[in-house]
Formats: C-alpha cells, structure tokens, sequence
C-alpha cells in the first residue's frame, strides 16, 4: 500500500469557485480509481484560495487485475462448409488482436458463440496517475473560465503549480504548460523559498513552517476564536455572516483578526448605508453594542500577522474615504427632491419590450393592492400602493447608480428623509427583501407584498416575451425571484391562491387568450419547481412526499407547503400504511377512466351503501380541516375511513355484468380519489421501513 | 516617496524587466488600456512589453477638490506584458518592494475583480490587488478586444498612482501628498480639479458636446474607410471623452446611452480589424 498526494497550486480563484474545484477534482480522482479498480482507504482534501489538497492514504500499488469474456460470432456462422474462418470471425480476431487458438466456446440461450477471455493484469498506479490525472483536470469545467497560455487550456484562473507525489517519488506528467514536481510552495507574503515534498506527513510541517494553515476548519476556528476574544474584551458584538465567514476562510492562508476605528462623525450615516459600505465595499464586519446601536469601530481578517498595525491603520484609512464618498452621494441625493425622481422614469429602460419603469411602477401597484387584499391586509392597501408608486425612484438616485445592491434601501431612507410615512417608507426599504431562501427571517410583510407584486411583474413580464429559464441559464434571475415569492408567502403565512394575481398580472401585458394559457403553464411550472426544490432540498421533506402533493393545486403556495409538511409527518407514522394501501386499490381500478357519476339510486349492496355515507361524511369534515389548513387531522379522518373501504372491496364486486351498476361504482371510487387528492397522491407514497 | 519618484521608479523597475518606456499618450483617455501602446499591441500574435503613465480622464469622479481620494483626473502606471509571463504575480510582487514595501508586513490580497470595457469590446479575468484595504492596482489577463479573442493573451498591470502615493506616504488626504519634494499634489492640482468639476457637472455646453460626439464619429468612420485606423481610433477616443462629459452633466438618457456606446464599440472593433488586416495579414 502507498499514498498518494495532489496538489493544485492556482493563482487566487474567486471564493464562490472554491467548493466546487473541490468538488470536480475529488468526483474525477475517485470515478477515474473505481474504473481503474484503484483501491484506497481514506481520502482528506483541504483548500484555500491558492491550493486545492488531495491526499490518498493506503493506496493500492497496482491497479485491479480483471478477467473478461468478450463474445464474438455465433459458432454458426464463424466458419464456412470447409471449416474455415469467415470473413466475421476474421474481423473477430483482428480486432481484438488474438489467434484462433485462443477461442473458446460460449454457450448462451441463442446457441454456442465463440469469445475468448481477456486477462488485464493491472497496471502500476504511479504510471496511471501520470495518464490519468492530466484527463481529470482537462475534463473540469466552469460557467466563466479565461485562457492564460499558449497551451489553450482554461480555468478559472491560472494554474501555475502541480505537486503530484506517489510513496515519495513524483509522479511525471504535463499539463496546460507546466511539468510536475515534488515541489510547491508556502505564504504568498510570509514565505519565500520554494518547498521540496515528499510525503504527506512532510507536507503538513512544511505548510505549518511557511504559514499555511492549509485545514479549512483550523482556519475557521483560529478566526472565530479570536472574534470571540475581541467581543469578550471589547463587550460589544461582532455581526458577522457566514457568507462572509466563508470569504475569508477560503481568502486567507494565514488568517488574523484585526480591528480599528473610524471617526464618529460619519455615525450619523444611516446605520444601513455604513454597514453596507463595510461589508460589500471594504470586506470589513461592523460591530454593535449592546443595545444593537452600531459603534465606530470595525473588525477585519488579514493575511498576515499585523503587529505594526499597519494593516489596522491602513483599513482605517481606506473606511474614511469610503465613508467621505458614502455622504457625498447622501448629502447630494438628499437635496434632490426624491418623489419628483418618478418623471425621469420614464426615460429608464426595464427591459426592452417591457416600456419603462414609469409603466412598470403604474402595473406593480395595482398588482401589489390586489395582492394586499388576497393577502388580508387591507387596511394596509392604500399605503402599499403609494410605496409602489415611488419604489424605484432611487434607481435615479447617485448612491445607487454607483452601489445597486443598496436599491430599496435607499428609496426608504430618502422617503423618511423627506418625512414619509413610516407604512410607507418601510414598504419601499424592504421591497427588494428577499434575496433567497436562506436570508434571514423577513421582517416587513408590507413589503414583502410590494416584493412580490414586483416580482410577479419581473416574472410574467419576461416570460410573455419568450425568456427561458433552465438551471444553467437565467440572466434575469426569474427562479431566484420565484423563489422569493416562495418564501415571503410561507413566512407570512399568506393564505391565498396565487394563480388570480398571475392572470391579473398577465391581463397587465395585454396577452390574448391563447397565449394567457401558456404562459400560466410555464409560469405554474416554474413555481411548481422551485416549490420542488425548497421542500426537498431545503426542508429535507422525502421525495416521494414532495411528489405527492407538488402536482395539484401547486400555486396555492401555502396550502401546498402545509400539505407537504402534513404529509411528511403522517408518512413518518405507522399509521400512513392504510391510506397507501386504500388509494392504490382504488387508483388500480379506476385508472384514468373519464369522471362518472354516481347516482344513490344504483347502488346495492350494503357495503357500498355505507361507503357512500360515509364518503360524503368525511368529505364535509374534510372541507372544514382544509379550510383551515388542518391537514393531518384530515388524514387521520381518511384513515378511519379504512374498515369501511375495505369492507367495500371485500364483499362488493366493482367490474358488476351491469353496465349501469359497474359505471356507478366507479364513479364512487373517483369520489373518493377525488377527496384524497386533496391532500395528496398517496398511491405513490412508499413505506418506510 | 514623492509621486514622481515612484514614477521614476517603476519605470526603471520595468524597464529591467524588458518594457519599452512610452510616454502617455496625448488625448484624453479614461485609462491606459484605451491608447495604442495597448488597446492595438495586445491584438496579433506579436510579443509586446510597454510601460507608461498615463493620466486618465474620468469628469464624473469630480469632487471640486473636496474629497480626499477623487479626482477627475488621476494617474496611472500602465504595464502590459504580452505573451503572459508565468511569474507575472511575482514580478508584480518585486515591483513593490523595489518601491520600498514591505510585503511581509501589508495585507496583500489578489481579490477577484473582472474588468470589462464596452466601448471598447474588450474584457479580462483577473483581481483587484488590496494593499491593507485600499485597491492599489488592477491586474488583468486580457481575453479580448475591439472583439477580437486574444492569442496570445496579455498581462496587463495598472497602478493607480495617487493610491500608492497616499499608501506609501501614509497620507489620507492626496492634496497632501507630495509630487516631488518642493511642489505638493495640491498646490499642483486644486485649481484644476476645481474649474474641471464646474466645468464637467454644472456648465459644459450640452448641444455643442453632441454636435461633436457626431462630428467625432463621422471624421472616424471616414478616416476607417480610408484604412487609416490609428487616427480613426483617435475620433473614436475623442467620441469616449465627449461622452464621458456628457454623462457627469447627466445629460445621456438611457436609450441614447445604449446607441452611443454601440457606436463606439463598432468604430474600435473595427479600427482593431484593420490593425490586425495591415500588419498580421502583411507580416504572415
């Protein structure tokens, strides 16, 4: 057994690629050793902004040997009536490189084929690697790459370092230019010379001696240790996100906490545009006191040691002149008379086949007033529908036109600048909120509703006009702002069906009927996925849960969501077995026969009497659960149900002689396939063991 | 170290380097990347090492002298290297300490920034470098320009001068610094960042800039139906510069926005078409 170590040494990649170079490179390594038959025992991988570690220990010398049989021509027609080879047999041969005494007969269901069997020894790993690994990393790929080279080759940025080590000896190979070596590199800044390996245990005290901390979670844990030390010292709260953790975990070899001040005039910013223009502009976090009140001083991670403080002093700098800028664009956009801005709207694009924001603004009030109403918030309709009118105003604005991600915010705080209703003011500030499903708890639902009536206007508005959505392309974002929607209505709690405000938004477009149609399957189809994907994925509800209640009434988001949860839970019981087991009987004999009617009239049999009742029974006191969102109550009521279905099925014959009598029990069994659906498909449900 | 030391010295640095010295180019630009001596050097296949500096328009970063980092016109040390160099990061590195930095001491972080110049067609891949937390220069990998894929790509390295200036003299104000040790950045520039902001924001004739936005674009597209594609770029430049004024006057709606940029995009792909024709196409 022998390790293996690989080392990827890049020029600084962007963070958001970070995971997934991991991801392709362990993928490639380990499909690449399951075909070769490589055998290893433990893997450990580590990566930072410069340098992607892999490490196989126990690692198999030689590659799996194999025997295969490989079948040629039927015996039948591999020779002629003299007995010898035919043309097929020949080619048989050539082919694959043997004699005709190395044939041996096969015999199989269609009679005796002749085949040999190919012995593949196993190769030397070390010899593989050199093939192999050049083939792994041609095949990764990535949405943006640029070339640097004369090789050709792309990636995300340059490679320019491969350390590639097999029990000591380097394992030799080329790729885009450049030769492997036993050797890399430390710190970019702390270290200078180039660093011999031969192990792994070699690469872990030589990373160690040249400032590398190359574990990601020692890395994590060095930062939050000393974030924890500064808020113990300091009493005060250091907000940081993980986003931002994750940048500076993976942005930093030799990660160090550093903080400073800045001049307490610039507090009387707006708290939001300070703490925007730190983390998004500077990369610095903001610290609060105890009162949640924002305080002069900020926090940031430094790839080197900073005992001079000149990386403190430095930053402190560089957030004043920020700041200087951040009050220029205030003071000046303050003056402005803010609501007067709208006329200039009209000279702005939203999208071209779409007018302008002027018309855009006029569609997503009235779209947002009906969603108010939908939403039951009535009282609230005036106010969202004057946030509407004004929401984009600050698209004019200076501080946006050079810092987009502050859009909404703005228009809020120059609206209560301008002394604006809070009810007003608030809508337009959280109006762009929220930006995804991991965000935080909302904390506006005025405008969460004015989010979604732009949204909703983003959505039916570029899909009118042809644009397809798919994973891999969607410029205008369009799943991001279905799912925005998504989650502002399960947040809130809003119980309404979205389908009305689709139509009434696709009414806006002056879209025929024809089109209407279609446009409302794509856009059902698009929240019907990433409904799909936030249960799954998100709430880690099964597959088989997800599909059972996605398919019907999927824009009635709420409902469907509390279903899902329903479901999930009942599914988890011992109890879900009886209502898989009734809805298959029943989906096994209606299928999809046309909808039949049930007259009281034709039916018999005592069973079916009963069933009837007893349908129609449940079916009032389903309505009542539904209505109020009662899900699991109304499956347990299903479940009571069973003794009588199966006394239905026991002693009822439903393929009657009578065409009269069949067709209406049927139609009692559609019935009772309707009421189910309700809730679920539970035929498609498996048991859990 | 006064500005026009640092000048000095990062010629003489990439001058070791093999770099020809140019002298900054003589018509407004917004940045170095936008004169000959790169925007046509880096198309074709022949090598090319050119540093320079070059002053750089930018009449909407106007503050009328009052805020400490922006200024209409700034200054750049522009540094294109073509075929990429494999150690370029670390040549750029050396080029630091040789201006005295210690990078051992400094947070240096190569921090992803793509650049893209639409009136140009031109864009690259690379970062921003941050020096304790203020941006001191752009690196880019050229991958295309005037439209054209680049082969072989070029390294470009732009130094904003002020920055490092203020980085290297612990300065937060750049009127304080000093341009060379009798003559300070202020006493050089004030008056001028003063009459260029009235002028750019508040009295720049509007009419008369899109007469000549016009006038610009006809004298190039004319001088490139006369295969004269380096002073057809010089139009093309001239058409950037009025634009420039005329978006800090805020007087370019949206859709002419569009419409100008497209016209300035097709004017210097095609000056880079003709470029590539006359020398690639004769040379072999």
């Amino acid at each position: 057994m022998a390790e293996f170590l690989f080392e990827l040494g890049v020029e600084e990649v962007p963070v958001s690629y970070i995971r997934d170079i991991m991801n392709q490179l362990v993928k490639g390594f380990t499909d690449s050793f399951t075909q070769k038959r490589i055998e290893f025992e433990s893997i450990e991988t580590a990566m930072t902004n410069r340098r992607f570690l892999l490490f196989f220990n126990n690692i198999s010398q030689v590659s799996g040997a194999k025997s295969e049989q490989i079948k040629g021509p039927s015996k039948k027609i591999a020779f002629d009536e003299d007995q010898n080879p035919t043309k097929a047999l020949e080619k048989f041969l050539e082919t694959n490189g043997i004699k005709e005494s190395d044939l041996e007969e096969i015999e199989t269901k269609k009679g005796i084929y002749l085949g040999y069997t190919r012995e593949d020894e196993g190769d030397d790993t070390k010899v593989l690697l050199s093939i192999l690994i050049p083939g792994i990393l041609d095949k990764m790929s990535f949405n943006k790459t640029m070339t640097w080279n004369s090789s050709g080759k792309s990636f995300v940025r340059p490679i320019r370092n491969l350390l590639a080590i097999f029990n000591g000896k380097t394992i030799d190979f080329q790729f885009a230019g450049i030769t492997s070596s036993n050797i890399t590199n430390g710190h970019r800044l702390l270290s200078e010379e180039k660093i011999r390996i031969s192990s792994f245990q070699e690469y872990c005290e030589q990373m160690s001696q040249n400032f590398v901390i190359f574990s990601e979670d020692e890395r994590k844990n060095k930062i939050l240790t000393e974030i924890k030390d500064l808020e113990d010292d300091l009493g005060f709260k250091v907000k940081m996100t993980d986003k931002m953790l994750e940048y500076y975990i993976f942005n930093n070899e030799y990660p160090v906490v550093f903080t400073g001040k800045f001049d307490e005039q610039y507090l009387d910013l707006p708290s939001e545009i300070i703490s925007t223009f730190m983390i998004n502009e500077k990369k610095l976090v903001p610290v609060y006191d105890n009162s949640e009140k924002l305080t002069n001083i900020f926090v940031g991670i430094s790839n080197v040691p900073d005992e001079s403080e000149f990386v403190s002093k430095g930053n402190e700098k560089v957030i004043r002149a920020t700041f200087e800028d951040a009050k220029f664009f205030w003071d000046n956009d303050r003056n402005d008379d803010f609501k007067g801005l709208r006329e200039g709207l009209k000279n702005v694009m939203f999208q071209k086949d779409l007018g302008t924001f002027h018309e855009k603004t006029i569609r997503i009030k009235e779209i947002s007033e009906l969603l108010s109403e939908l939403s039951g918030n009535p009282e609230q309709t005036k106010n969202i529908g004057a946030a509407a009118v004004l929401c984009k105003n600050d698209l004019l604005t200076r501080m946006v036109g050079e810092f987009p991600s502050l859009q909404g915010i703005m228009g809020g705080l120059y609206l209560k600048e301008k002394g604006e209703e809070k009810d007003i003011w608030e809508t337009v500030y959280f109006h762009y909120e929220p930006r995804g499903f991991v965000e935080d708890e909302l904390e506006s639902l005025n405008g969460g509703i004015l989010s979604m009536g732009d949204k909703i206007d983003n959505i039916v508005g570029l899909i009118s006009k042809g644009t397809k959505v798919s994973s891999s392309k969607d410029p205008y974002g369009i799943r991001r702002d279905t799912s925005a929607i998504i989650k502002i209505i399960i947040d809130f709690k809003l119980n309404f069906d979205l389908k009305s405000a689709i139509n009434f938004t696709i009414d806006k477009f002056g879209i025929d009927e024809e089109e209407r149609e279609k446009i409302l399957e794509v856009v059902t189809s698009l929240f019907s996925a990433r409904m799909e994907h936030f249960l799954k994925d998100l709430l880690f509800i099964d597959n088989d849960v997800v599909n059972s209640v996605i398919k019907s009434n999927t824009l009635f988001i709420y409902k469907t969501y509390m279903r899902a949860k329903a479901v999930f839970e009942v599914s988890e019981s011992a109890s879900i077995h009886h209502l898989i087991e009734i809805h298959k009987r029943i989906r096994n004999i209606i299928k999809d026969t046309e909808t039949l009617p049930v007259s009281e009239s034709l039916l018999i049999e005592p069973e079916e009497k009963i069933l009837f009742e007893i349908l129609n029974e449940t079916k009032l006191g389903t309505e009542k659960f539904l209505m109020n969102n009662k899900y699991i109550e109304a499956c347990s009521n299903f479940i009571d149900m069973k003794p009588v279905v199966d006394n239905f099925f026991e002693k009822v014959l439903v393929m009657d002689k009578d065409e009269e009598i069949k067709n209406n029990r049927i139609g009692l069994l559609q019935k009772l396939n309707e009421l189910l659906l309700q809730i679920a498909d539970f035929s498609i449900l498996t048991e859990k063991d | 170290m006064s500005i026009q030391e640092i000048i000095l010295k990062l010629e003489e640095f990439w001058s070791h380097n093999g770099c020809y010295i140019a002298s900054g180019y003589d018509n407004e630009v917004g940045a170095g990347t936008m004169t000959p001596d790169t925007f046509f050097k880096v198309l074709g296949k022949k090598p090319w090492r050119a540093a320079y500096w070059q002053p750089s328009r930018r009449p909407d970063d106007g503050r009328y002298a009052e805020n400490p980092n922006r200024v209409q016109k700034h200054n750049q040390f522009q540094v294109i290297l073509k075929p990429v160099p494999e150690n370029g990061q670390e040549l750029y590195l050396n080029s630091l300490q040789f201006l005295g930095v210690e990078i051992r001491n400094h947070d240096i972080k190569f921090d992803e920034d793509n650049w893209a110049s639409p009136s140009l067609g031109a864009w690259g891949v690379g970062w921003q470098v941050m020096c304790d937390g203020l941006e001191i220069t752009q690196f880019t990998y050229f991958q295309q320009a005037g439209g054209i894929e680049l082969s072989p790509n070029s390294l470009e390295i732009t130094y904003g001068i002020e920055r490092l200036a203020s980085f290297l003299e612990k300065k937060s104000n750049i009127y304080d610094l000093n341009w060379s040790n009798n003559v300070s950045y202020g006493e050089l520039r004030t008056e001028e960042e003063k009459q260029f902001s009235v002028y750019n924001f508040e009295t720049a004739d509007i009419d008369m800039l899109r007469e000549l936005f016009t006038l610009y674009n006809k004298e190039a597209i004319r001088l490139l139906e006369l295969e004269l594609y380096l002073p057809a770029f010089d139009y093309v430049l001239k058409c950037s510069h009025a634009f420039n004024i005329l978006d800090a006057r805020k007087a370019v709606s949206v859709a002419e926005r569009t419409s100008f940029l497209s016209s300035m995009r097709d004017l210097a792909s095609q000056s880079a078409k003709l470029y590539i024709l006359k020398t690639e196409g004769k040379n072999g």
